[in-house]
C-alpha cells in the first residue's frame, strides 16, 4: 500500500487533525412570533374548549333532543397520544443500546455483535418507532428550547440529544456504529466498499458542519420569520421507516442508499449534522480506538477493511471512526492473538 | 515525544472536561425547563377546511379525520354535510348528491321512527375512519350558518406518527395547527405552565 | 517510523488549492447556498390566513349559489332606515339578540345586555339593564316588556321597573326560551328543549302547551331554536325548521295547517338544513320569515304563496338568526345579530294582485289545510 506522506501531517503517534472548524456567526433578525407558542391547555381535547367560545353559540345549550325510542349518545373516541411509559422505554432502550455497543466494541471487539445490535436498533428505533424522535432531529428541538424559553421540550428529547453525546465523550462514536438506524441501514447495503479519493473526502467532510450550522440557524431563528426544521424535512431515511413521504425525501434516500452500496455510509460521513458534533467530541474521548505504532505489522489490513476512510496512514482518525469494529475483524493479531509475535496484545486497542 | 504526549493528553483531558461540563450544563438548563410532551392538534375555530390536511401529512393516508360532536349535531334529516343541497332533488325531495367524495359519512335513523313522514325522523351521522381522508368538505358544509358546526377536523393519535415538526402545520394557511402540551412525565412543569398561562 | 524522503515537487495551482481551504469551503458554501435558495419562501407566497368573515369558504360547499331570480313577485320592499349600526350614534357593541315593536310603534331592542327603546325618529328614549342570558323580548300590553332569559320570564313596565317574573318549565326539565310573545294577558314562550310552546298567565301558572297535538309529532329543531308569533285572533304560527315548514295552531294547540318545503332553487322554498329560523306575523296577516345560509327575509300569504323577497345583500352571510318584528304600518324590522344593526324595510311597490286580506279565515273558521310538498 503506497504511503502518502503529506508534509503538513505529523509523523508520529496518532494522527489527529488539529484544526477545529468554526461556523461563522450568521446575521439574523429575531423572530417576532414563534409558531411554537404553547397554548394554555391541559388536555389534548383543547378543541372542545375552543368550540364554545363564540358568542353566537351562547344561546345553544348542549341538551340533546328527545328522540323518542331508545337511543343512547355514542361515546366519542379520542385516541390518546403516545403514553409516557413508551417514551421512558425509548430512553432506556437508547441507554442500553449505547452501553451494549460500547462493551461490544471495546471489550469484546466483536464485529458480529455490533452488526446484530445495529440491526436490532434499526428494527426498533427505525421501523417500529418510525424514526421519530431521533437524536439528529433533536438538535433542532434543543436549539429552539435554548433560544425560545416558551418552547416545550420533553425529557425524552433531552435524553435523546445528550445521551449519545455523553457516550461519545466516553467511548467515541458508538452511537453511529451500534444504534443509529440511519447508519445501520447504510451499513446493510454496503456491498463493494470503494475508497474515496483523499481530496474529495477531505472537502466533503466539511459539509456536516455547514449542515449543522444551517439546521441550528433555521430551527432557532429561521428565514423570513419562519422557523423550519431543516433536518426533519430533508431526512433521507425516515420516509423509508414510515413507508411514505414526499418525493424529494424518498429520492434522496434512494440516492444515498445507491451511493452507500459503494462508498460506505455517505450520509454519516458527509451530511449528518449530529455526526459533526459527535466527531468533535469523539476526538477527545476517554477511551477510543487507536492504533499503537510500536506494535503494528504495517500490513495495512485494517486500513483496507475500514470502508469509511477512518484509518489514514495506518493511524485511526477518531473523528471519522464510526465504531463499526471492522478493523478488529481484519487485524491478524486480533484473530490469532497467541500466535502473533510480541504477545497476545492486539494492535488495535483502547487507550 | 513524551512531552508532546503529556501535553496532548492534557489538552485532551481539558477538552473532555469542558465537553462534559458543557453537556451537563446544557442538559441541566433544559431539564430545569422541561415540560410534558407536546402534540399537534387542529384548532377548529381557525380551521377553514381547505383540503391541505389531506395532502400535507407525511403519511399518505392522512392522520387527520373528521369527527362529529354529537351533542352539537342537529341530527338533521337533510344534513348539509351529507347531502349536497345544491344537487337536484329526487322524487321525495331529498337531494341526490352527496358531499363526501369517499362516502365516509354514514347516516342512520335513530329514535322513534315515523314511517309515514320521512321528515319526522332524526338521523345520526358518524364517520368511517377507514374511508375518511381528511379533505374537510363535510366540515366546511357544516360550518354555521349552514349547519351547527358539529363536524370538525381532528388529528387522530392512533394514526399520527407524532413528527417532530408537523408537516400539516407548515402547510396550513390559517395557522390552525397548534402544538399543545400533554401532561406527561413532568406534571409539575405543566402545572406551572397552567398557572402562568 | 522514519519519515521517508519526499520527492520535491513543483508547486502548481492544483497543489495550492489542495492544501488550502478552497475545496472544503467551496463545496460547503455551494451546499449552503443551494439549501438556502431551496428554502426561500418569500413573504408574499405564503397564503394569507383567511378572514373569518370572508364569504368564500365559510358557507360550506353549497354556499354562494343564490336561489333563482324570484321572477315576478307581488311586492317589493326597500330599505328605509338602519338603527343601532356601526354608523349610528349609539351602536350595539357586543350583541343584538331580539327586537319587538310596541303598540305605539316604539321599537324595543335587546342587545349589549340591556333593553333599549327607540322612539320616533330612531332616538333612544329608554334603556335598562337586562337579566343575564336574556335571549328574547316582546312588547306586552300597556307598555310592559317581557324578557326571556334562560328558563326565566321577566316582566318589566315601560320604565324598566321589574313587575314580576317566573320560571318556565319545571324543575326537572327547565325551559330554554328562544322566543316570547304576549296574547292578551297571557305570555307564550317557545321552549326549544322540550320543543313546544308554553302558555302562561302573568303569575306563572301554565295554561297549556302548543305543538303536541300534531299527527306527525312535535317540532323538529336541528338548529335548536324555535320561533313563533301570535296574531290578534289567537292563531299561533311557529317555525318547524327540521321540516322546512311554517306551522299554524290555535291558541289551544289544535293544529291548523302548515306550508313550506325544502328547496334550493325555488325562492318560495326554504333552503339549507333547517329553515325558516325566524318568523313574524304582519298586521294584515301576512307571514314574514327569515332564513339562514342564504340570509333573506320573505313575505308569504297565509297559505304559503310567496309575495316578496328581501335579498341576502342586506344581511351578513354569517347570520344564524334574523330577528323580525313589524310595526303598525306593516314595515318590516329585521335585526342582524352579526352586524348588530336593525334594518327597516317599507313596502315600495305592489302589483295589486294579492288577495285582499291575508289575515282571516274563510267563513268556516278553519285555515287552509295545505301541506305543500
Amino acid at each position: 500500500m503506497p504511503e502518502h506522506r503529506c508534509p503538513s501531517r505529523r509523523s508520529n503517534g496518532s494522527r489527529r487533525e488539529r484544526r477545529l472548524f468554526c461556523t461563522g456567526e450568521p446575521t439574523y433578525t429575531t423572530d417576532a412570533g414563534g409558531r411554537h407558542a404553547p397554548k394554555p391547555a391541559w388536555l389534548v381535547l383543547i378543541v372542545l374548549a375552543l368550540l364554545t367560545s363564540s358568542v353566537l353559540f351562547a344561546q345553544y345549550q348542549r341538551k340533546p333532543p328527545d328522540f323518542g325510542g331508545a337511543y343512547g349518545f355514542p361515546t366519542p373516541e379520542h385516541p390518546e397520544p403516545r403514553a409516557d411509559w413508551i417514551r421512558i422505554l425509548d430512553i432506556a432502550a437508547l441507554a442500553a443500546a449505547l452501553g451494549t455497543g460500547s462493551w461490544l466494541i471495546l471489550k469484546r471487539r466483536s464485529r458480529n455483535g455490533v452488526l446484530l445490535l445495529s440491526i436490532g436498533a434499526l428494527a426498533y428505533f427505525g421501523f417500529f418507532r418510525r424514526g421519530c424522535i431521533c437524536p439528529i432531529g433533536s438538535i433542532q428541538n434543543v436549539t429552539l428550547a435554548l433560544v425560545d424559553s416558551r418552547y416545550l421540550i420533553s425529557i425524552g428529547v433531552i435524553a435523546f440529544f445528550f445521551l449519545p453525546l455523553a457516550a461519545a465523550l466516553l467511548f467515541g462514536r458508538v452511537f453511529c456504529g451500534s444504534v443509529c438506524p440511519h447508519g445501520a441501514i447504510q451499513d446493510l447495503v454496503l456491498l463493494r466498499p470503494t475508497k474515496v479519493p483523499e481530496r474529495l473526502d477531505r472537502a466533503l467532510r466539511f459539509l456536516p458542519y455547514a449542515y449543522l450550522g444551517l439546521a441550528v440557524l433555521f430551527a432557532g431563528w429561521g428565514l423570513y420569520q419562519q422557523r423550519r426544521f431543516l433536518i426533519c424535512e430533508w431526512d433521507p431515511f425516515v420516509g423509508l421507516f414510515r413507508v411514505s413521504g414526499s418525493f424529494h425525501m424518498l429520492a434522496i434516500g434512494a440516492g444515498l442508499l445507491l451511493l452507500g452500496m459503494f462508498f460506505g455510509r455517505p450520509y454519516c460521513r458527509w451530511l449528518c449534522p449530529y455526526g459533526a458534533i459527535l466527531a468533535l467530541l469523539s476526538r477527545v474521548a476517554w477511551k477510543n480506538v487507536q492504533i499503537t505504532p510500536d506494535k503494528e505489522l504495517d500490513c495495512g489490513l485494517c486500513a483496507e477493511a475500514c470502508p469509511y476512510g477512518a484509518i489514514r496512514n495506518l493511524r485511526a482518525d477518531r473523528a471519522s471512526c464510526v465504531a463499526c469494529a471492522r478493523c478488529y475483524e481484519s487485524c491478524p493479531r486480533h484473530r490469532q492473538p497467541q500466535a502473533a509475535p510480541g504477545g497476545g496484545d492486539s494492535l488495535i486497542q483502547v487507550s | 515525544m513524551s512531552e508532546k504526549s503529556t501535553r496532548r493528553q492534557f489538552i485532551d483531558r481539558s477538552c473532555r472536561i469542558i465537553g462534559f461540563a458543557a453537556i451537563g450544563g446544557a442538559a441541566g438548563l433544559l431539564t430545569h425547563r422541561v415540560s410534558g410532551n407536546a402534540v399537534y392538534q387542529v384548532d377548529p375555530a381557525k380551521c377553514t377546511a381547505c383540503d391541505l390536511c389531506r395532502t400535507s401529512c407525511v403519511l399518505s393516508f392522512s392522520a387527520v379525520k373528521a369527527v362529529n360532536q354529537f351533542d352539537k349535531c342537529g341530527y338533521c334529516m337533510l344534513c348539509p354535510a351529507y347531502f349536497d343541497v345544491n344537487s337536484a332533488p329526487n322524487e321525495r325531495g331529498i337531494p341526490s348528491g352527496k358531499v363526501c367524495p369517499q362516502d365516509a359519512l354514514k347516516r342512520r335513523v335513530v329514535g322513534k321512527v315515523d314511517e309515514e313522514d320521512p321528515n319526522n325522523n332524526y338521523y345520526e351521522y358518524t364517520i368511517d375512519e377507514t374511508r375518511c381522508d381528511g379533505c374537510g368538505k363535510c366540515v366546511k358544509a357544516c360550518k354555521p350558518p349552514m349547519g351547527n358546526g358539529s363536524l370538525r377536523l381532528e388529528i387522530r393519535y392512533a394514526r399520527c406518527v407524532e413528527c417532530n415538526e408537523c408537516a400539516i402545520m407548515i402547510a396550513c394557511p390559517a395557522l390552525a395547527i397548534l402544538r399543545v402540551p400533554v401532561p406527561g412525565i413532568s406534571p409539575a412543569r405543566s402545572a406551572e405552565e397552567g398557572k402562568h398561562a | 517510523m522514519n519519515p521517508k524522503n519526499v520527492e520535491p515537487r513543483q508547486f502548481s495551482l492544483r497543489d495550492r488549492l489542495d492544501k488550502s481551504w478552497f475545496w472544503p469551503v467551496g463545496i460547503a458554501g455551494a451546499f449552503s447556498a443551494f439549501v438556502t435558495a431551496a428554502f426561500r419562501t418569500p413573504p408574499g407566497a405564503r397564503p394569507a390566513p383567511r378572514e373569518p368573515g370572508a364569504a368564500a369558504g365559510r358557507l360550506g360547499s353549497q354556499s354562494g349559489k343564490p336561489a333563482q331570480s324570484p321572477g315576478k313577485l307581488e311586492r317589493k320592499y326597500a330599505l328605509t332606515a338602519v338603527l343601532g349600526g356601526t354608523s349610528s350614534a349609539d351602536p350595539f357593541r357586543r350583541s343584538l339578540v331580539g327586537i319587538d315593536v310596541g303598540t305605539d310603534d316604539r321599537i324595543f331592542a335587546l342587545g349589549d345586555e340591556e333593553v333599549r327603546i327607540y322612539g320616533a325618529g330612531g332616538k333612544v328614549v329608554g334603556r335598562w339593564q337586562a337579566p343575564a342570558k336574556a335571549g328574547c323580548l316582546t312588547a306586552g300590553p300597556g307598555g310592559s316588556v317581557c324578557v326571556g332569559a334562560g328558563n326565566f320570564v321577566e316582566i318589566y313596565d315601560a320604565g324598566g321597573a321589574r313587575l314580576g317574573g317566573f320560571a318556565a318549565g319545571d324543575a326537572k326539565a327547565p325551559a330554554r326560551i328562544t322566543a316570547i310573545k304576549t296574547y292578551g294577558k297571557e305570555i307564550l314562550v317557545a321552549d326549544a328543549d322540550a320543543r313546544i310552546i308554553r302558555r302562561y298567565d302573568r303569575s306563572g301558572r301554565q295554561l297549556g302547551v302548543i305543538g303536541t297535538q300534531s299527527k306527525t309529532g312535535s317540532f323538529i329543531l336541528p338548529n335548536k331554536s324555535l320561533d313563533f308569533d301570535v296574531d290578534a285572533k289567537g292563531v299561533v304560527r311557529a317555525t318547524d325548521t327540521g321540516r322546512h315548514q311554517v306551522t299554524a295552531w290555535t291558541i289551544d294547540g289544535a293544529p291548523l295547517g302548515r306550508f313550506g318545503k325544502f328547496g334550493m332553487a325555488n325562492p318560495e322554498d326554504f333552503v339549507g338544513c333547517c329553515n325558516p329560523v325566524n318568523l313574524a306575523i304582519a298586521p294584515d296577516g301576512r307571514i314574514v320569515t327569515a332564513e339562514k345560509m342564504i340570509s333573506r327575509v320573505k313575505v308569504y300569504e297565509p297559505d304559503g304563496k310567496l309575495l316578496a323577497v328581501i335579498g341576502p345583500e342586506n344581511f351578513d352571510p354569517e347570520c344564524i338568526h334574523i330577528h323580525l318584528a313589524l310595526d303598525s304600518k306593516g314595515r318590516i324590522l329585521a335585526a342582524d345579530p352579526v352586524r348588530r344593526e336593525i334594518k327597516i324595510f317599507s313596502l315600495a311597490a305592489k302589483t295589486g294582485n294579492e288577495s285582499p286580506g291575508g289575515l282571516h279565515p274563510p267563513a268556516d273558521g278553519q285555515l287552509y289545510e295545505v301541506t305543500r310538498g
